[in-house]
């Protein structure tokens, strides 16, 4: 085997000793020379390749013992131990013996690794000297195993020979690395009996390298060890030069400490096969390490004043490197320094005193000092200059700073090395007059019906208020004359605990809108007065806004660009919602924002042009930062019920925090037989009627809201149109029924004039004199009515009567109410507490026509009644729509409104009564006799088939304990009922 | 050849008069530094040696190096502190070893006792590094034979240790004197010859 590795040295002599690292190379290859070299040239000697256990010599075999045995005269045993390990090699031994007092040794070698010979044929009886040499042989491949460390990146080189043997040659030889037979490219043939291999080292893992013979004869085969010869490759770095080296001693209580410290930092990389260990030097004293740093301890005490040298040195298989020596005085590390105290003194607001005990006695040399500060919660520190403490010095005033602020200090040390830094040591600064303005700022809201303003003046505490706020002094003036008297405002101030300035209501007034006036204000604490302060409130619609104002978003900002009034305009400023306000400079008419917008929220921009001492109207926009799709589709309702070919869709804006931008379409879809439609209109709609749909048929709707980003859809809602439109099956029945009066009028018309013209008849007759009566005596039709009535103690079951809870109607449902009473008294006296009043009110019932075609459409109004509901109370869906409707209708009817409709309605009657019509009033005589005298007047609208008759009647009701509470089937109907249960209570009061 | 002897030589000279101003002055604050730390040294001291420490400290004791240094030329006071010192060592070693017998392991004069003999042995050094930079080839006088006290009672061997221990504070402030002025004689009158020359 050959090692890669070169070892020289130089001498004058004619002998030298080269040192390897660490190991003998067993059984690597050695190739050895020696150059000669002058200042007039040089020249090499032969060169002697060999296997480096070849060159051992070991030491000679220990424990000789020789023994004289009885039975062998002529012999000797010898017995020995073997001067070293097998491992290293096969010994062979040779022995000399000579007879004492002869000059020749007679030699014996012996070829085997043996511990014991007898010598033969020696004299008996005689003394014998006996000598015994081992030399170490090597086998023909021997199985030994040895290590080799090699570096990553080089070549590594072995040679494999045979010895002793011609059973194999070189051609029989062949290297396996890693169990892997290694290319017969990579050999090189030295001669019969050697051949070597070159393998690059690139990977980090050991390997096992082996040469090997061919089995080629028996003996091989048996003798297989003898064939074969290995070694484990151990790869890695050489040491880097360790750098930065730096020690520190630290100091213990008031000494400092004998242990002295070192760090460095590594170079190169290292494996775990070739590990690198540092030994940190200091003159005598050494320590080792695998790590990047050690110390070392000086005996007794640390050498203050000494110079020390130290350095460290990197070492492994490979080779060894010392770092830079550093040569100086001994430094140590000290303690910061102690007992901080910072005093603050009332004539010195700006300067607080700061004392301190320096850390260890100034004979361990001259301490340097640093110092820094900050106020509470600002992030930076601010560093006294170096050359201001770089004195021995144990107290320093700070110099500049805030007045009535709370600050951090701290201070450090330095000898050699500088300590860490002290505790906090906190102290708050006196207190001095304010040095800023106040910040003053007004609200100005229109008072209606006035020329006047309410302006309320709100000020903040200056910037640098120095101290706590005790009072603003405060003066408005009118005129610039004007000498007014100042106001002094106390503030019950508490500090604000989070550094937000506090804000103090100063003044809330009326102002003329043309009447101009200009605040002072100056702020005191408790040493001084701020500097004044004023604020100017001109005269309403002075200043005129800036136009066009345009923004837009680009860069990650909102652009404002806008164009400045006629007026010359002075610095401007941007409010941006209430995320914060914002200066921009004079004469600019477009600036990026610089406050801390998010995408997707609307903000409202304005930008307030100030003028000399006045701000104008603002102009506003609205704007996104950035837009994206809406986060939910709007709420898709339908306005009204559906018709028969139509529908009134309406939806609800999708939240201002859901939108995320403009919507600037609304696209409506709607499916129904089979069929899918899209309409899209614009982004400010929020109803839409669909025309043209089938009858009869079931629709799905939805709606998707869109911003220039994307869109989101509703979710879908359902109806089904109207199979009949409404009014189309009335329209039918009247015509039916007009056609089918016609030709009763018709054949009556002919049996008269028939009669006139022959003998009348009797049957003809009467029911001409029926409808006579009924024409005409509206007093008979009026107590027939009034018997329809409810409340009445014959429970007269009409199908007009109202429901009889308390209310009444004379077009009533009709069905009979449950509810009815007897008496009106009784009721009250049971009801009273949760019954009040119901009433069932019927539009366009037809009196005494059952059955009706069509559900009656009627609204009930009840109050909070235990008592059974009425079945179309049950069933509100029936009524719910229509009875809203009558409720608005009651609801918008006032009293005077009432009395003209009666006076309408007389009018009617007259020309219908001109026109041929019965039109009578119907008394309330025995019926009205048995009411209560507060009346409430209802008019009612009865039409009859039979009659013909209008009817205008007046109920009277008794008001239960003056309140009129009514429910209804939906809330607005309960609303608007009990309004006109109020106006109607107002009516009678 | 001339211009290159004469930089030759001034730069020799520059380089030793830095070196001697090194060492006195580091010389200088180590003897300082001593003689504060005896002070507390002595304090420890009469701490641990119970009751009448004052007196021990009054009473005069006999085989005590002298603390004067003697000499008149530079390297006669030079050697003559580096000799005063080591004088000064057995002794330290002779009370450490009585107040090892009188003082538990753990007491806090042991550790200063050792801390400030090391402490001294350093000083020593630096001013044979001094002597050296001044007089290379001049060799340090070996001190004289030291005479430790015979076998001591308790109350001597407290006694001797306070004398030592002020005998040596006394020697420190006399070397500290001695420095500065060998700092401001020799080292300035190096210079001075170095430009001459």
């Amino acid at each position: 085997m050959f090692s890669s590795r070169n070892y020289s040295v130089s001498t004058e002599g004619t002998h030298a000793q080269v040192d390897f690292v660490d190991s003998y190379p067993h059984h690597m290859n050695l190739e050895v020379w020696v150059e000669a070299h002058n200042k007039l040239g040089k020249i090499e000697s032969e060169r002697i390749t060999q296997d480096a256990n070849s060159f051992l010599k070991t030491n000679p075999p220990s424990d000789i013992k020789v023994i004289s045995e009885k039975g062998f005269p002529t012999s000797l045993l010898m017995l020995w131990t073997h001067p070293i390990e097998k491992y290293y090699g096969k010994l062979i031994y040779e022995i000399r013996f000579c007879a004492i007092g002869s000059p020749n040794w007679t030699y014996v070698s012996t070829a085997t690794d043996i511990q014991s010979f007898r010598l033969q044929s020696l004299q008996p009886y005689t003394e014998y000297i006996t000598q015994k040499l081992a030399q170490a042989k090597e086998e023909n491949l021997d199985m030994h195993q040895t290590t080799q460390y090699l570096e990553i990146g080089s070549n590594f080189k072995a040679t494999c020979m045979i010895i002793n043997t011609t059973e194999v040659t070189a051609d029989d030889l062949y290297w396996i690395l890693s169990e892997t037979t290694v290319s017969k490219e990579l050999y090189t043939k030295l001669n019969e009996s050697a051949i070597s291999v070159t393998i690059p080292i690139t990977s980090v893992q050991s390997e096992w390298l082996f040469c090997r013979a061919k089995e080629k004869s028996s003996y091989v085969v048996l003798n297989a060890g003898k064939f074969m010869y290995g070694v484990l490759l151990k790869k890695g770095y050489p040491p880097g030069k360790p750098e930065n080296v730096s020690c520190v001693a630290v100091q213990e209580k008031t000494v400092i400490s004998s242990t002295f410290s070192c760090e460095w930092a590594t170079v190169g990389g290292q494996t775990s096969d070739v590990p690198t260990k540092y030994t940190l030097n200091q003159s005598e004293l050494q320590c080792s390490t695998e790590g990047t740093h050690a110390q070392v301890d000086f005996v007794d005490t640390y050498p203050h004043y000494m110079n020390l040298e130290v350095w460290v040195e990197a070492h492994n298989k490979l080779g060894k490197i010392e770092s830079e020596r550093i040569t100086q005085d001994a430094n140590s590390q000290k303690n910061p320094p102690s007992d901080i105290k910072v005093i603050s003194e009332k004539d010195f607001p700006t300067s607080p005193l700061m004392n301190w005990t320096q850390p260890i006695e100034k004979y361990y040399g001259k301490l340097i000092y640093e110092i820094r500060f900050c106020a509470i919660g600002s992030p930076n520190w601010t560093y006294v200059p170096k050359e201001d403490t770089a004195t021995d010095i144990q107290s320093f005033r700070l110099q500049s700073l805030q007045p009535y602020t709370e600050y951090i200090t701290q201070v450090r040390c330095q000898l050699g090395y500088w300590s860490e830094w002290s505790d906090n040591t906190t102290t708050k600064t006196a207190e001095d007059r304010p040095t800023s303005k106040p910040d003053v700022w007004r609200t100005i809201a229109e008072v209606d019906g006035k020329n006047e303003r309410r302006v309320l003046f709100i000020s903040k505490d200056p910037v640098f208020a120095n101290g706590r706020i005790i009072t603003f002094d405060i003066k408005i003036q009118e005129q610039k004359n004007d000498s007014l008297q100042w106001d002094r405002i106390l503030v019950n101030g508490s500090e604000s605990s989070d550094g937000q300035r506090v804000i103090t209501v100063l003044k809330d007034m009326l102002l003329a809108d043309l009447r101009p006036v200009r605040l002072y204000i100056t702020a005191t604490n408790s040493v001084g007065k701020s500097p004044m302060a004023s604020l100017l409130i001109s005269a309403k619609g002075q200043v005129p806004p800036v136009k066009g104002l345009k923004v837009w978003s680009a860069e990650g900002k909102l652009w404002l660009k806008w164009t400045p009034p006629t007026v010359q305009m002075c610095p401007s400023m941007l409010w941006s919602g209430s995320v914060g306000i914002r200066p921009i400079g004079r004469g600019k008419t477009k600036t990026p924002g610089s406050l801390p917008l998010k995408g997707f929220v609307r903000y409202t921009v304005s930008v307030y042009s100030i003028y000399s001492g006045q701000i104008g109207k603002p102009a506003s926009k609205e704007a996104y930062l950035k837009e994206g799709a809406p986060l939910e589709g709007p709420v898709v309702r339908l306005n009204d019920k559906p018709g028969r070919n139509q529908a009134e869709l309406g939806w609800v804006e999708i939240p201002l925090h859901r939108r995320r931008g403009f919507i600037i379409n609304y696209t409506i879809n709607y499916t129904g037989g089979g069929e899918t439609h899209e309409i899209t209109v614009p982004g400010n709609t929020t109803s839409y009627t669909l025309k043209s749909l089938s009858s009869n048929t079931k629709y799905d709707t939805w709606i998707n809201a869109s911003t220039v980003r994307g869109s989101a859809q509703s979710s879908t809602h359902s109806f089904t149109t109207l199979k009949y439109a409404p009014g189309e099956v009335e329209s039918i029945v009247v015509g039916v029924s007009l056609g089918f009066l016609f030709v009763v009028l018709m054949t009556m018309l002919l049996c008269v004039y028939k009669k006139d013209a022959e003998t009348p008849k009797e049957n003809c007759l009467s029911g001409i004199s029926v409808l006579d009566v009924d024409v005409c005596d509206g007093k008979i039709l009026f107590e027939e009515d009034k018997a329809c009535l409810p409340l009445k103690k014959d429970k007269y079951l009409s199908e007009e009567h109202s429901s009889g809870i308390g209310g009444s109607s004379c077009m009533s449902s009709p069905r009979q109410s449950v509810s009815d009473s007897d008496e009106g008294s009784d009721m009250a006296d049971t009801t009273a507490s949760t019954v009040q009043y119901s009433s069932v009110v019927a539009s366009n019932g037809y009196k005494g026509q059952t059955p009706n075609p069509h559900p009656q459409q009627a609204v009930f109004s009840r109050s909070e009644s235990t008592q059974p509901l009425l079945d179309s109370e049950e069933n509100p869906d029936m009524m719910i729509q229509e009875g809203s409707r009558q409720s608005q209708r009651f609801k918008q009817q006032n009293p005077a409104e009432i009395h003209l409709l009666e006076m309408d309605q007389q009018q009617q009657q007259q020309q219908q009564q001109e026109e041929g019509w019965s039109l009578d009033f119907c008394p309330l005589e025995e019926e009205s006799e048995q009411m209560n005298p507060s009346e409430v007047n209802m008019i009612q609208n009865v039409s009859s088939h039979h009659s013909r008759c209008l009817c205008y009647c007046v109920l009277q009701r008794p008001l239960v304990e003056g309140s009129f509470v009514i429910r209804s089937a939906t809330h607005n109907a309960f609303q608007s009922l009990s309004s006109f249960g109020n106006s109607r209570n107002n009516l009678h009061g | 050849m001339l211009v290159m002897a004469f930089d030759s030589s001034r730069t020799v000279a520059a380089s030793r008069n830095q070196q001697c101003g090194n060492s006195v002055q580091q010389s200088l604050k180590l003897s300082r530094l001593l003689q504060r730390e005896s002070v507390d040294l002595i304090k420890t001291y009469k701490a641990s040696q119970g009751e009448m420490s004052e007196l021990f400290c009054k009473v005069s004791v006999n085989n005590v190096p002298d603390p004067n240094i003697s000499g008149l030329e530079p390297s006669e006071k030079i050697a003559s502190i580096y000799t005063h010192l080591q004088e000064f060592f057995p002794h330290f070693k002779w009370v450490y070893e009585q107040q090892t017998d009188l003082q538990l392991p753990t007491s806090p004069l042991l550790s200063d006792l050792r801390r400030f003999s090391a402490g001294s042995r350093n000083l020593a050094n630096l001013i044979n590094n001094f002597y050296q930079s001044l007089f290379p080839n001049v060799p340090l006088p070996e001190g004289g034979p030291t005479t430790l006290p015979p076998p001591q009672n308790i109350f001597q061997q407290k006694v001797y240790g306070c004398v030592v221990l002020k005998t040596f504070k006394e020697l420190l402030s006399n070397v500290s004197r001695e420095l500065r002025s060998l700092k401001s004689q020799v080292c300035r009158r190096s210079t001075h010859t170095n430009t001459l020359f």
